[in-house]
């Protein structure tokens, strides 16, 4: 999608943060060295082409933006928000940059437009089978503490 | 030492289901001026800011992370 939509003005970045899941493979950075060195494995085994950004150490940008473990923000030139989203869904990214370029062309066509505020309630794919297999990324570890909060989850649905 | 001792909550070892997963705690909603701030980008090992990006063409900025 990145290059699909480089050459229609946007620029896509990754904000690389806290590993999400540690384990003994991956696990929590605890110098700026390892935090590179954990990007470029995910560089590397994920071919990412788009620029990475290594946030710092206390998480700044991360949590600057929110703290949300996977979210997405659509800036546009000269620096307001026109989107966020609390996870990434790629179907729902390229139905708002489709948005906008549908929305320039319109300018250029002459229709008079003016910026307003909506909201909208999503939908994401999920896909549970390749999350668990993504745990093992980051070891055993992760994968029982994951395991572990799906158990305490479900107590506190049920209202234990 | 500082920046260690400020990151050790931010980098937790165990996974614990720790924040909301669902809510944003920040103000930046849609029509707002999104924060500006540094990082490292991996090719050159160089600081670079957020606002270097957005002065000239929009730009979508994925959070995450390899685990």
């Amino acid at each position: 999608m990145a290059k699909a939509f480089a050459g229609k003005g946007f620029t896509f970045l990754f904000v690389y943060t806290r590993e999400a899941h540690p384990g003994e493979n991956y696990g929590a950075h605890k110098s700026m060295a390892q935090k590179i060195a954990h990007a470029q494995a995910f560089r590397e085994h994920c071919h990412i082409e788009r620029p990475i950004l290594v946030d710092d150490l206390a998480g700044t940008a991360h949590r600057l933006y929110g703290e949300l473990p996977n979210m997405t923000y659509l800036i546009g030139r000269g620096g307001k928000v026109l989107f966020r989203s609390n996870w990434t869904d790629a179907p729902t990214i390229e139905l708002m940059l489709n948005y906008l370029i549908n929305v320039r062309s319109r300018r250029r066509e002459g229709e008079r437009l003016a910026p307003f505020y909506a909201e909208f309630g999503g939908y994401r794919i999920t896909d549970p089978a390749k999350f668990q297999q993504g745990l093992h990324i980051g070891g055993p570890q992760a994968i029982d503490d994951f395991a572990r909060m799906m158990k305490v989850w479900a107590e506190q649905a049920r209202g234990g | 030492m500082s920046d260690f001792t400020a990151s050790d909550a931010y980098n937790y070892t165990v996974f614990e289901g720790q924040g909301d997963y669902e809510t944003f705690p920040t103000p930046w909603h849609a029509l707002s001026a999104a924060p500006d701030c540094s990082a490292i980008l991996l090719d050159s090992g160089q600081p670079v800011r957020l606002s270097d990006y957005w002065r000239e063409r929009d730009v979508l900025i994925e959070f995450g992370s390899y685990t």
